[in-house]
């Protein structure tokens, strides 16, 4: 049970409180006050790096794990749903949820073989997922298109340019809202607690007798499960897959920035990654066209991140607001035998008092 | 009777042979303790008895119960928990949370909170008996070290396990605090707990121990109590350089 300090309302909670109702309120009205459907598209766009950044974070985010293979995951909804559609002859969100079923089941031996290394090594088995599913989606041109790319029809074909925009908003926004709920109880769940463990001192919880490698295939297919789902969405929105957009490894890079940008142990610091990085890099595309500009402005915010806020932006607020509350904080001076025994007394004699 | 036992332990890295096919038999339900020289194998003994390092030959028994090369979390559900030489906590969450982490039973519920009112009251209750209650708030990284080393107790006793392995756990104590561990595992063991005990400090193992297994170069060299191991030759010769 919370303490009496824990439950209270403290300043740093109000306005994460503030500042995700007015997320909200923004996010819900945005198709009724974007200028035009180009901002509209890019609010999808952020939207949608939100939902892959969130869920690549149920992975990095409590275990520790870092990924750079999720854009493979993503790039599989997205190729399994448009060949559902397009050979299965299957209705879009039906192929959806299959093709998001079938990232997930993958993911199991995917996350048996990978999780069985840590640190550099799990990165780089991430990093070989990514380039073995390119190499396999490029060279199968019969069935997926190759290079020529896969033409995904529109689930909604007699809706106009910014009415489908607008729909595919609110589908993203609502599975976005879906992948946080899904954190959050992980968040505060006795499993989720164990993750966290395992991202502190994967042998430590190891010997206390949390099941660790279960623990991190579960939450390793929940985030496959949800990255497919991104990934199907962005498919039937977007219309067009090419291999070499859908197995990127900037894909995957861009999930962990952004997740590292707003912080990896914050239920929506994925969110605020993606709104900064998501809108920085639609701005250089549009400023600068197709130059490399916008990696070298992301390798630049990698860098920033990491010299000046390693816990990201939520935390680096937080503890800004926290600067500027009374402190609730305990001593953590040693106590001495006498003081211990006479702190027992007092406890003892609170507890006679309260029960009369 | 749950007792642990090892036949023919053998543990090499490279050519340096560690464990060399060692049996010993800790005797249950009393304060066992593991001593002898740095390098004697002791941590590795450890080590292989929790499933940390996977032995190259040999069995380890719990119970009657071949445990050898079950994986850790196995063998501690099985009812060995341990500390670890050098203190091992979990830094950036709170103290509360680093002994509700040990809470058992695991499981994928994500409808089965962390924080149960009774997990909390079981957790608080340990902090209040290691003295450490006024810290759950704390990130443990905060911790001084002889603090983290308590917190380390709490976690594997809310585990509940039957035996408790620790390893060096007046490394780097003050003498009170050593006289709070002391008194606490004599009264953890006369509520049923039995423990082994790695430990460098003369005085602690001699004072808390029923029953002290002497290493040296991988193998027991003696055993018994203290009154015995304190006047054994090849123990002052191979330990204390007498």
């Amino acid at each position: 049970m919370p303490s009496a300090s824990e439950r209270l309302l403290t300043p740093t909670r109000a306005a994460g409180g503030v500042a995700l109702l007015a997320f909200a309120a923004v996010a819900l009205a945005y198709p009724s006050i974007a200028p035009n459907p180009y901002l509209l598209s890019v609010g999808i766009v952020v939207l949608n790096y939100a939902v892959l950044s969130t869920s690549w974070n149920f992975v990095g985010g409590f275990t520790g794990y870092i990924s750079l293979g999720h854009g493979a995951l993503a790039g599989l909804g997205a190729y399994g749903t448009g060949l559902l559609v397009t050979k299965a002859g299957l209705p879009s969100f039906v192929a959806l949820a299959a093709a998001a079923v079938m990232v997930a089941v993958l993911a199991v031996p995917l996350g048996y073989a990978a999780l069985r290394v840590r640190g550099a090594s799990f990165v780089i088995v991430s990093i070989a997922l990514v380039l073995v599913t390119l190499l396999v989606f490029q060279s199968w041109a019969s069935f997926t298109g190759g290079s020529r790319g896969l033409n995904v029809p529109r689930p909604f074909p007699g809706l106009l340019r910014p009415e489908h925009h607008r729909v595919f908003f609110y589908l993203f926004l609502a599975l976005l809202a879906v992948a946080l709920l899904v954190w959050w109880l992980i968040d505060r769940s006795r499993f989720g607690l164990g993750l966290k463990a395992i991202r502190e001192d994967e042998d430590k919880a190891e010997a206390l007798g949390t099941p660790t490698f279960a623990y991190k295939l579960v939450v390793f297919v929940v985030s496959a499960f949800f990255t497919g789902l991104a990934g199907g969405l962005y498919a039937l929105w977007f219309g067009d897959l090419d291999p070499i957009f859908q197995f990127s490894i900037l894909t995957g890079s861009y999930m962990v920035l952004m997740a590292l940008l707003g912080g990896v142990r914050n239920l929506f610091g994925p969110l605020v990654g993606a709104l900064l990085v998501g809108s920085a890099l639609e701005y250089f595309k549009v400023e600068f066209g197709n130059t490399p500009l916008h990696l070298v402005a992301t390798g630049v915010l990698l860098a920033l991140v990491v010299l000046f806020m390693p816990d990201g932006v939520l935390p680096a607020l937080g503890a800004l607001f926290r600067r500027f509350s009374p402190t609730t904080d305990s001593s953590i001076r040693e106590v001495t035998a006498a003081e211990l025994a006479a702190q027992r007394t007092g406890g003892d004699l609170h507890a006679q008092s309260r029960n009369g | 009777m749950r007792s642990l036992e090892t036949v023919e332990l053998t543990k090499a890295f490279g050519g340096n042979v560690v464990l060399d096919k060692t049996s010993v038999s800790f005797r249950h339900g009393k304060v066992n303790a593991l001593i002898g020289p740095n390098g004697s194998g002791k941590t590795t003994f450890f080590n292989c008895v929790t499933g940390m390092i996977r032995p190259d030959s040999g069995r380890v028994t719990y119970g009657g119960t071949d445990i050898t090369r079950r994986t850790p979390h196995v063998i501690a559900r099985a009812g060995l928990g341990r500390t670890f030489q050098l203190c091992r906590v979990f830094p950036r969450m709170t103290v509360l949370d680093n002994v509700l982490a040990a809470t058992r039973p695991h499981g994928v519920n994500l409808f089965r909170g962390a924080r149960g009112r009774a997990e909390v009251d079981r957790a608080r209750d340990w902090l209040t008996r290691l003295g450490i209650e006024h810290l759950a708030g704390a990130e443990a990284r905060n911790l001084s070290w002889g603090q983290q080393k308590l917190l380390e107790l709490a976690g594997v006793l809310m585990s509940e396990p039957e035996t408790v392995l620790l390893d060096e756990p007046a490394g780097g104590v003050n003498p009170a605090l050593l006289d709070r561990i002391g008194g606490l595992v004599r009264d953890l063991n006369a509520e049923g707990r039995t423990f082994v005990i790695v430990e460098h400090n003369m005085d602690l193992v001699m004072s808390i121990s029923d029953h002290i297994v002497v290493f040296d170069r991988g193998r027991p060299i003696a055993e018994g109590p203290p009154s015995v191991i304190r006047t054994d030759e090849r123990v002052l010769g191979a330990y204390l350089g007498v």
